[in-house]
Formats: structure tokens, C-alpha cells, sequence
């Protein structure tokens, strides 16, 4: 395949991975759902910044890829803890118990 | 002519009574009460020696108007106050100087033992020196401070035994619809300050009698009248006065009788140049007089309250006197007016010695007759001043009178028949008074028996006041040569004036004695008389009282006059509750309280959007950063 | 002659600082500085008396950024309401002296005298509208604190009423300030140098959004409804404060601001505004005829006389000016009182409704007098101050429209239909059930000291008026037509 072509597909399935994991965020309930979504994103980006560092030979890019890797599992470890704080004070898991911000 | 110049007796004028309540209000009400009217009567003295001094001054031909200081100026505007000693106001001046400290000397004797002694003396000598301003003004803005002042000392002295509920509602009746003539008064100094650039009167006569067209004088003129109309209690005006008489006699002795209410009649007579030369104005004055006066005298003579009638008499009167301004006959209405302060207040006072003696503040004909015999000094009093009021010769009333009934006669017409009707009726209210009173009992009176004659203090100056009434008529020439001066004359003082002899309008001479009109109203008073003996005395078993039913509703409200006018007070009550009450707290307020509720429902609609759900707050992240993003990318 | 302006504004905060700190001793301290601020108030008004120009300027520092300047200076017409200030300061400070009230409350009452002692000399705009706002805090304080059971509603309307009033006038200012910098390049603040004819087309907008300003403090119809409420919570003396000098700003800034920057507007507007005016005399009497509560009732009447004073002043005719300026003096004597009288009253009884009295005449024979002096004086007595005031400014509304004179002149009849019969209800009738007159004594010695100096003020004033209306005269010159 050309390089455009692979450019198109790869913009095509991350985007697609990218929107699917903001739909997952933002519709949906469970707080471990949403964290997945978050990971999805942020895997789509990962995925789109290493194919655009090879296509325009830029290194940078690639140390972009590493901290956004270290970001999302560091968010990862920290949004676990919470949700497990919140299975653990009695509360599911569920966004809509989360209305401390109301009003 | 500098204030130097100025007679020791005019400064006396003022200066008395002003040492008086200042010396009573702070040394006497404090420490001494009952000998308040010590230094009232002291300067009372000083007052009438003053007044009769100016008046041999003005008779010999020193009269003057001079400027004292100027009160208040701001740019062009100026309004000075000054002093005008002429002939019309010094003998009102002289008149109410007497008859007031006679009434005051009264007042020592009926009212001791009040417990508001020294609060009646000072209000008393207050309108004293209020009168005495009056009628000593030099300009109109002058003349309405002491006419206001009139008007408080009026309400104060009206309202004088305040924990009657009567004597409150009756001093608010009178302040205000003296203040509603005010306006009258006020908006005509108003004008005057911008027609005539100046209030002083004899400037104003002065342009007004050069010709200079004026296109505001009507207007000043017709509030001239109303103002007069209100202080003079002539209709619509008058249904204040009969109230008044809540107050204490000597109040309404002085006040309502011979000073305060003829200070209507003396606006007009000092504003006279400006009205008589309002094509219309006169006549129109003359009528409202002549029926208040015919209206008044009708209704007098179904009165029972003494002192009701004599108001009601009073009314008449000043009808009578208005009547005579109107048909341009100034020397009529002053002599009338100097007369009529003699006998009313005489009357008055008879009355307050019969009240006195049965220990009540008023009495009806129900609760007197047959009192000639324990009354002697009363009754002689009284007799006097009411044959004077009737105008029986050779009275001091039958000559000033007559003045009046002459220019009525030469006049013609309706007038003429009404104040030949005047005549008779005032004959038959104070015959019908005199009657009742004095003479043999009546079905439905009390014919007290234990009443004796007043205390000398109180039955001297009654007498006094009666002989005046009698000997009133010896006044005839004094009275025209003062008015004479006033208007035809040569007035000292203003720099303006200096050798300009007067030619104002209206007619200072009294008219020589006419034997067909002298003779035509003797003929009336005595039918007003014979019918007055009729209806009281003359049949023992004929009830005088007028029976209930319609009639009695009619005399009561005065042909539905006071029905009308208390109709009219509460529609400015209820104006003023549906103002302040609907359309203030519930409408205006209503409005900006309600910016409260308003504000708090649009806070609690924006504040829908942030419910505290996590997925609205992403989608607003979403949403947002998209729209950045397309804007940075673009 | 540099010093003496900024004295007479900071010696009554200096005041307000040393009460914070007195503690219970603070109300010596209140009046050793309100008597002070009297004296320098009436040593100024004396020498400046004599000056030629009757101005006594003051330019303090360069100027600071956007062309503030610090700038004082002070007219007869400021001097006069300073002086007012001061006396009523003082009077408040000795009418108080018996209240159980903590530092705070004589530090607001220094705080607010100096506040708008700094209104009165401001010269330069954002300083008088920096004054103009600084006087809402302490009455805010001395509302929402020491004021009745209501007070807290009563003292934030007042506060949000006032200060959206002035929001506007600060847009006016500003956009004033910057139209003149866009056509002259200069920025500046001074009142002397700016000019409404930069403004062009944008004057009308300016102008209305200053008088809207202005009305609201006045108060005019319709944007009075703040001051019955706030008349009514505050403490006696927050009254006296409030009734007898802030009420005054308002036609201070149309003398002031409003009417030397936009003459020909103002004279255009003079139906709408005079009409509003004459509207204000007659809607405030008829409301106070309904009012059951004393101070309600004197809170309306307020509104009434003010309309007489806007009418004078908007005829733009010499007595008209200068009478209407003394009334503004006058209505701070008389409204003053009468606000006294009732908050003596109030201390005693704890009530001030018409019916809840009766009969104290017989008990408080002084209170009576002076109250019933007062209230004469208010109505418009002839002899006394009101007269004065009342009577030129007819005339020069008469001069100006003729109508607006008439519907005055309605207000003037009906002045008494509300004052005598409240003045009967409580002095005069008997006692209803549940009266608490038994509770009023008579007047004390420091309280009838007080009442005195006003009377004899008033009856100054109302006899021999012409030396303080010539005084007056000058500053009020530049505005006749």
C-alpha cells in the first residue's frame, strides 16, 4: 500500500478507535467502562503519533508516544485506586452517584 | 423717608408681642403658668396705645410704605418686607388692636383654671401679632406668611381641648380648607412674582392702574377671590367655620368673628385695584356674597347651638361685606367689617358668659331661657349688640348697614331683593336667639334658675364691646376719611411714590343717608323681628323645634353642602390608601421585590446544567475542546 | 491653602479609625472628632466666606494614569452641605449617647461623614464616584446591624438598589472620559475640562445614564422604593443620616455633574424630568397619608419636599437654583429632627406606629413643641425654613412650566393632609388599647440641647433668608439660563 493510503487507514481506525472510546467515556456508567474508554483514546493516539513519527521522520513524536504511555498507566493505576475506594466505602462503582459538584 | 423716620409706635407694633411670648414662653410657662397672660395684657396695652397713635398719624396725613430689609433675593428675584401704615389698615388695625385686647382681658377671667392656660395665652397673642402683621404687610409674600400663620394659630387655638375627639377633626377641617384657599393665595403671589416682577402692593397698583396689559391678572384675580372665599368662609369655603366653634369662646370671639375671617375681606380690599380691574371679577364677588349671606342667614335661624348661630351670622355678615366690595363700595365693606367686629364679638362673649354659668364650653337654646332676669349685664349686652346686628336705628349697625343695602338698591335687581332678605333674616336668627334665651320658656328648655351673672372680669368687656357696637355709628366719618386716604391720598415712604396722589379704583365714600333704603330695611329687620316673636313667643304651645324627618337632615348638613364635601375628603382618603397601599407596596415595590425571585428562578434554571453528573461535565469538555481545536486548526 | 480640603475629608476617617480601636470608650472619641470636623467645617465656610471667588481649590500630586488626578475643591453650595454633614454628624453622635452599641457603630457613622464630606469637595470625577460608592458601606453597616427587626432585607435593598443606580452613572463617566480622549487625545478625568460635546451622537445615552444615577439616590418616582424600607430598619440616627444629607447627593451630582455638562439636554428633558419631579410631590404625599408607621410616613414626605427641590433646581432660573439648593439645606434641618423626635420616641417605647400613641401631649409636653415645630417647618409654614425654599423654587418652576409650578403647588395643600393628622394621632388622641405612651417621657436636657440648635435654626433660616441665599448665590450662577 502507499504511504497515503496506509496514512488514510491508520487516521481511519485511530480516529475511529479514538471517537469509540469518547463514546464509551461519555455515555456510559460504570466508572471501570469509562476508565477503558479513557485507555482506548489514549492507545488511538498513541497508535496515530507512531505512524505520523515514521511518515515525517520526527523523533519528538516518539517521545511524545513514551509519556503519553507513562501518562496512561499512571492514570490508569490512579483511577483504579478510586474506583476501588469507592467499592470500598460502600458505593458502586457508578458515575451517578458522584453529585458532590451539584448546584 | 428712612427706618428711622419710623413712628416709635410701629416698631411698638411688633416689638410688644414679641417680648411678650418670648418673656412668657420661657420665664412664665416655666415658673409661673397662671400669670402668663401678665405680660400679654401688659402688651396688649401697648398694642392698642400703638395702634391709636399710628391712626391719629395716618388721620392727620402721615401714612407711609416703607422697605425694612430685603427678606430673599437670588439674581433678579427679590422679595423685600417692609411696613404700610395707610388708612384702610390702620383702622382695621385699631379695631382689632381694641376688640382683641378687650377679648384678651376676657380670656384671663374664663380661662383660669385650664389646665392649658399658658398654652392658650401664647397661641392667642401669636395670632395677636399674626393679625397685626397682616395687616401691616407691605407685599403679598409678606401678607401669606401671616395669613399662613394665621391659619396655624387658628388650627392650634381650634383644637385647643384636643381630647375631644370633635375639637381635633374640627382644627384639621379648618387648617385644611384654609389651606386649600392658600393655594389659591399662594399660586396668586406666584403669579403676581411673574407678571408683575415685584409683590410689593403699591407697585402693582401702579402698573395695573397705568394700563399696561396684563394677560395674567384674570387668573391672579379668580385666585384672589378663592383664597378670600376660604379665610372669609364664603361658598363653597364656609363649612369650616361653624366647626370651629369647638374652640374656646374667646377664640372664637376674636379669631372667627372680628379678625382672622375678615382678613379675607381685607386681602381683597388691598388687592382691590388688581381685581376691579378684571372686566367680570367684582360682580362676581358681589354675588357669592350676597347668597353666602342670604344662604347663611336662612340657615342660622334653625340652628339651637348658640354659638352656631353667630357663626352662621358671621358668615352672613361677611357675605354682606363682600357684597358691598363687589359693587365697588370699599368704604362700605371696611366700615361693615369694623362694626361687625364691635357687635360679633360682643355677641360672642354673651354667649360664652351664659356657657360659663352653666359650667359647659357651649350651650344650646335648649338649655337656657328666661335668663333676663339672672343675667341683667348679659342681657343689656346682648341686647345692644344684637340691635346693632340688625341694623335698627340709631345703632351702630343700622349705619353700616345701610351703606350696603344702598349700593344693593342703586344696584337693582336680584341683589337688591336678596339684601333686603339678608335684612330681614338676620333679624329673624338674633331676635329668634334673643328670645329663647332671654325671655320665657319654651317648650323643651331647661330655664336654669341657678345661673348668676358672670364675674366682672368677664362681664366688663362684654359691655365695653356692646357699647362700641352701639356707638359704632359715631365712627362713620373717621372710618370713610381713613378709606379716603387709602385710596385717593398721598402715601409717604416709597421712593416711587413720592407726590404721586392716588386715584385707585373703588368707592371710599359712604353713602349719605337715603330715607326710602333706610326705611325699606328698618321695615325688613322689623318683620324679620315680628317673625322671630312669632315663631318663639307669641304662642306658648307652638313647638319651635324643628321637627325630624327631611327638614331636620336638610338644616343639619346645610342643604347637603357638608355631605358633599365630606364625600369629597374621603375620595382623597381612598386615593391615598389605594396609592400607598395597592399601587406603592404591592405594584412599585412589588416590582423590585420581585427582581428577587426572578433572579433566584433564572440561577436555579442555569444551574440545571450542572447536576454534578460526571458524563455532562465530559461531554462539555468534549464539545468544547472540539470547537478549540477546529478554531486554532482553521 | 492646600491642606485644609483633604483635613476636612480625612479628619472624620482618622476619627472612624481611632473609634475602631476604643472599644467601649469609642463614642468619646466620635464626639471629640465630630466636633472637631464641625468647627474646621464652619472655620472654612467663614473664611471662605470672604474669598472672592468663594472657591478654595485644591490640586494635590501629578496626575496618575488614564488622567485621575487627586483634585479638591469647595463652592458655597459644597461648603453648605459639609457644614450640614457636620451638624448632623454631631447630632447623631449626641442623640446616640445612651445606646448600648459596640465601636463599630460610631466608626461607620465617622466613616460615612467622611465619605460624603469627600462627594461634596470631589472635583475630579473618579474620585467622586470612588466617594460616591464609599459611602454605601457604612450605611450598609449601620443598617444591616443596628437597625430594626427587618433590617437585613432593608439594608441589602437599599445597597443593590443604589449601587445599580450608580452603575450606570459609572458607565456615563466612562464613556464620557473615553469619547473625550478619542477626539482630543487628552485623558482626563477633571469635571472642569471635560466636555459633553464629544460625545456626539452618544450625549443623550450619557446623559440619562448619569441622571438615572442620580434619580435613584434622590429619590424620584418610580426608583424610590428602597427608601421607605431603608428609612424605616435603620436606627434613628442612620435616618437622620440618610434622609438629611445622602438624599442630597443626588441633586448635588445634577447641580454638580449632570446640568453644567449637558445644558441643552437637561433643558430638553425638562418635561419628562420636571415631570417626574411634580409626580414625585404628589405621589409621595399620597402615600405617606397612608402610612401607620411614623418613620414610613416621614420616609415619604422625604420624596414629596425633594421634588420641590428638583423642580427649583430643573427650572434652571435663578431663585429657583438658589431656592431650591437652600431646600436641600433645610429639608436636612427639618427631616433631621423629626427623624430624631421619633427615634427618641422609639428608645423608649419600642414601637412606632401611629396607633400604638396618643395622648403625649399631656405626657411630653417639649417632645410636642418640637415636634410640632418640625412638622410646620416641613409642611411649609411661612416664617419657618421650608417657606423659603418651597416658595422660590415654585417660582422659578412657574418661570420655567407652568404646570409643573400648579401640580407643586397641589403638593404643597397636600402636605398637610398627611403631617396633621399623624402629628394628632400620636399627640393628640386619646390612648387606644394597647398604647405604650406611658413608656415616653419627656425630653431630657442633651436631647432638647439638640432640638434647640435645630429649631433655632430653622427659624433663622426662615425669617432672614437672604443671607444665606446670597452666600449660595455665587456657585449656582454658571447654571441660570
Amino acid at each position: 500500500m502507499t504511504a497515503l493510503n496506509l496514512t488514510a487507514v491508520v487516521w481511519g481506525v485511530t480516529g475511529a478507535l479514538f471517537f469509540f472510546g469518547l463514546a464509551i467515556v461519555t455515555l456510559r456508567r460504570q466508572l471501570l467502562a469509562m476508565l477503558l474508554g479513557l485507555e482506548l483514546m489514549l492507545a488511538a493516539v498513541n497508535v496515530s503519533l507512531v505512524h505520523h513519527a515514521g511518515i515525517f521522520n520526527d523523533a519528538e513524536a516518539l517521545a511524545v508516544v513514551a509519556l503519553v504511555i507513562a501518562v496512561a498507566a499512571a492514570e490508569a493505576v490512579v483511577g483504579l485506586s478510586l474506583i476501588l475506594r469507592m467499592r470500598r466505602g460502600g458505593r458502586g462503582a457508578d458515575a451517578a452517584l458522584l453529585t458532590e459538584l451539584q448546584g | 423717608m428712612t427706618a428711622a423716620q419710623v413712628p416709635l409706635a410701629a416698631w411698638l407694633l411688633f416689638a410688644a408681642p414679641v417680648a411678650a411670648l418670648l418673656f412668657g414662653f420661657f420665664v412664665m410657662r416655666r415658673f409661673k403658668p397662671e400669670w402668663t397672660h401678665l405680660p400679654i395684657l401688659a402688651s396688649c396695652l401697648v398694642v392698642t396705645g400703638a395702634a391709636f397713635w399710628l391712626a391719629a398719624d395716618v388721620y392727620t396725613g402721615h401714612s407711609f410704605d416703607l422697605n425694612l430689609f430685603r427678606w430673599a433675593g437670588a439674581g433678579a428675584f427679590g422679595v423685600d418686607f417692609g411696613l404700610r401704615i395707610d388708612g384702610p389698615g390702620v383702622a382695621v388695625l385699631a379695631m382689632v388692636a381694641f376688640v382683641g385686647s378687650l377679648i384678651h382681658l376676657y380670656a384671663a377671667g374664663y380661662m383660669k383654671g385650664d389646665a392649658g392656660f399658658a398654652r392658650f395665652f401664647l397661641v392667642f397673642h401669636l395670632f395677636y401679632l399674626a393679625m397685626i402683621g397682616l395687616l401691616t404687610s407691605n407685599n403679598y409674600v409678606q401678607l401669606y406668611l401671616f395669613w399662613e400663620l394665621v391659619g396655624v394659630c387658628s388650627y392650634l387655638l381650634v383644637g385647643f381641648w384636643y381630647k375631644k375627639e370633635s375639637a381635633r377633626k374640627a382644627a384639621l377641617k379648618a387648617f385644611m380648607v384654609n389651606r386649600i384657599g392658600d393655594f389659591g393665595l399662594l399660586l396668586a403671589v406666584l403669579l403676581i412674582t411673574l407678571q408683575f416682577k415685584v409683590t410689593h402692593f403699591h407697585l402693582a397698583y401702579l402698573k395695573v392702574v397705568s394700563g399696561a396689559p396684563l394677560d395674567l391678572l384674570p387668573l391672579i384675580g379668580v385666585c384672589l377671590v378663592w383664597a378670600a372665599c376660604a379665610k372669609s368662609a364664603q361658598f363653597p369655603l364656609y363649612f369650616w367655620l361653624p366647626d370651629a366653634m369647638e374652640g374656646p369662646t374667646p377664640t372664637s370671639a376674636l379669631m372667627h368673628a372680628a379678625t382672622m375671617v375678615t382678613a379675607g375681606v381685607f386681602l381683597l380690599v388691598r388687592s382691590w385695584p388688581l381685581i376691579a380691574a378684571v372686566p367680570g371679577l367684582p360682580h362676581a364677588i358681589a354675588w357669592i356674597g350676597a347668597f353666602t349671606a342670604l344662604f347663611a342667614a336662612i340657615v342660622a335661624g334653625t340652628k339651637k347651638d348658640l354659638k352656631r348661630i353667630l357663626a352662621y351670622s358671621t358668615v352672613s355678615h361677611l357675605g354682606l361685606m363682600m357684597l358691598a366690595l363687589g359693587l365697588d363700595q370699599v368704604g362700605a365693606a371696611i366700615f361693615h367689617l369694623i362694626v361687625h367686629g364691635f357687635f360679633k364679638a360682643a355677641l360672642f362673649l354673651c354667649a360664652g358668659n351664659i356657657a360659663h354659668g352653666l359650667h359647659q364650653s357651649t350651650a344650646n337654646v335648649d338649655d337656657v331661657g328666661g335668663l333676663q332676669k339672672s343675667m341683667r349685664l348679659t342681657y343689656l349686652s346682648f341686647g345692644l349688640a344684637a340691635l346693632s346686628l340688625a341694623g335698627i336705628f340709631p345703632m351702630g349697625g343700622f349705619f353700616s348697614k345701610d351703606a350696603i343695602l344702598d349700593a344693593a338698591w342703586h344696584h337693582g335687581g336680584a341683589m337688591a331683593v336678596m339684601a333686603m332678605l339678608v335684612a330681614a333674616g338676620s333679624a329673624f336668627y338674633i331676635f329668634r336667639m334673643l328670645f329663647l334665651t332671654f325671655y320665657g320658656a319654651r317648650p323643651g328648655q331647661k330655664c336654669p334658675s341657678d345661673i348668676h351673672e358672670a364675674e366682672p372680669i368677664l362681664g366688663i368687656p362684654v359691655l365695653f364691646l356692646a357699647l362700641g357696637a352701639a356707638a359704632a355709628g359715631l365712627l362713620k366719618g373717621p372710618i370713610e376719611r381713613f378709606v379716603v386716604i387709602g385710596f385717593r391720598g398721598l402715601p409717604g415712604g416709597l421712593p416711587e411714590l413720592q407726590s404721586v396722589v392716588l386715584n385707585l379704583p373703588g368707592e371710599p365714600l359712604l353713602p349719605a343717608l337715603n330715607p326710602v333704603v333706610a326705611g325699606l330695611g328698618t321695615l325688613m329687620a322689623l318683620l324679620g323681628a315680628l317673625a322671630a316673636w312669632r315663631v318663639t313667643m307669641s304662642d306658648p304651645g307652638f313647638d319651635w323645634r324643628w321637627r325630624g324627618g327631611f327638614a331636620e337632615a336638610m338644616f343639619e348638613s346645610d342643604f347637603g353642602w357638608k355631605t358633599a364635601m365630606g364625600r369629597c375628603a374621603s375620595a382623597v382618603s381612598w386615593t391615598a390608601r389605594f396609592v400607598g397601599r395597592v399601587l406603592d407596596k404591592r405594584g412599585l415595590d412589588g416590582l423590585i421585590e420581585g427582581t428577587n425571585g426572578f433572579a433566584r428562578a433564572a440561577g436555579a434554571a442555569v444551574a440545571r446544567s450542572a447536576q454534578g453528573r460526571v458524563n455532562d461535565y465530559l461531554w462539555w469538555m468534549g464539545i468544547g475542546t472540539a470547537v478549540l481545536l477546529g478554531r486554532v486548526l482553521r | 491653602m492646600s491642606m485644609p480640603l483633604t483635613l476636612l475629608w480625612t479628619l472624620p476617617l482618622l476619627g472612624a479609625v481611632v473609634c475602631a480601636f476604643m472599644g467601649k470608650r469609642a463614642k468619646y472619641a466620635a464626639l471629640a472628632f465630630s466636633a472637631a470636623f464641625l468647627g474646621a467645617a464652619l472655620a472654612i465656610t467663614w473664611v471662605a466666606r470672604s474669598t472672592a471667588a468663594l472657591a478654595v481649590v485644591t490640586e494635590l500630586g501629578p496626575v496618575w494614569a488614564y488622567g485621575i488626578s487627586y483634585r479638591l475643591s469647595a463652592d458655597s453650595l459644597s461648603l453648605g452641605l459639609i457644614a450640614l454633614t457636620a451638624l448632623l454628624n454631631l447630632i447623631c453622635v449626641a442623640s446616640s449617647w445612651k445606646l448600648d452599641v459596640s465601636a463599630g457603630y460610631w466608626a461607620c457613622f465617622m466613616a460615612l461623614a467622611s465619605a460624603l464630606t469627600g462627594v461634596f469637595l470631589a472635583r475630579d470625577l473618579f474620585f467622586f464616584y470612588v466617594f460616591w460608592e464609599a459611602t454605601l458601606i457604612p450605611m450598609f453597616f449601620i443598617i444591616g446591624l443596628w437597625g430594626s427587626s427587618n433590617r437585613m432585607h432593608a439594608a441589602l435593598k437599599f445597597f443593590l438598589f443604589t449601587f445599580s443606580g450608580s452603575v450606570f452613572m459609572l458607565l456615563a463617566l466612562l464613556a464620557l472620559v473615553s469619547a473625550h480622549h478619542r477626539v482630543t487625545g487628552v485623558w482626563t478625568w477633571d469635571l472642569a475640562l471635560l466636555d459633553s460635546t464629544t460625545l456626539g451622537a452618544a450625549a443623550p445615552l450619557v446623559f440619562w445614564g448619569l441622571v438615572l444615577g442620580f434619580a435613584v439616590k434622590i429619590p424620584m418616582v418610580p426608583l424610590h422604593t428602597w427608601l421607605p424600607d431603608a428609612h424605616t430598619e435603620a436606627p434613628a440616627a442612620g435616618s437622620v443620616m440618610l434622609a438629611g444629607i445622602m438624599l442630597k447627593m443626588g441633586v448635588y451630582g445634577l447641580l454638580r455633574i449632570a446640568l453644567p455638562l449637558f445644558p441643552v439636554l437637561s433643558w430638553e428633558a425638562l418635561p419628562i424630568l420636571g415631570g417626574l419631579a411634580a409626580l414625585s410631590t404628589i405621589y409621595g404625599a399620597f402615600c405617606a397619608m397612608a402610612q401607620t408607621d411614623l418613620k414610613r410616613m416621614i420616609a415619604y414626605s422625604s420624596i414629596a419636599h425633594l421634588g420641590f427641590c428638583l423642580l427649583g433646581v430643573l427650572s434652571r432660573t435663578s431663585q429657583g437654583l438658589v431656592g431650591g439648593s437652600l431646600q436641600l439645606l433645610n429639608h436636612g434641618l427639618t427631616t433631621g429632627a423629626l427623624f430624631l423626635m421619633v427615634g427618641f420616641i422609639y428608645e423608649r417605647a419600642h414601637k412606632r406606629g401611629l396607633a400604638d400613641f396618643g395622648d403625649l401631649a399631656s405626657r411630653a409636653p417639649y417632645l410636642a413643641f418640637f415636634f410640632g415645630f418640625s412638622t410646620l417647618a416641613s409642611i411649609g409654614l411661612p416664617g419657618l425654613n421650608g417657606f423659603v425654599g418651597e416658595f422660590m423654587s415654585l417660582s422659578g418652576a412657574l418661570a420655567a412650566l407652568p404646570v409643573l409650578a400648579f401640580l407643586g403647588l397641589v403638593g404643597v395643600t397636600l402636605a398637610a393632609a398627611y403631617a396633621l393628622p399623624a402629628f394628632q394621632a400620636v399627640f393628640w388622641a386619646p390612648e387606644g388599647p394597647g398604647s405604650v405612651s406611658a413608656k415616653v417621657t419627656d425630653l431630657d436636657f442633651r436631647e432638647r440641647g439638640v432640638l434647640w440648635t435645630l429649631s433655632a435654626l430653622m427659624l433663622w433660616i426662615g425669617l432672614a433668608p437672604n443671607a444665606w441665599l446670597a452666600w449660595l448665590e455665587p456657585s449656582l450662577r454658571g447654571l441660570v439660563r
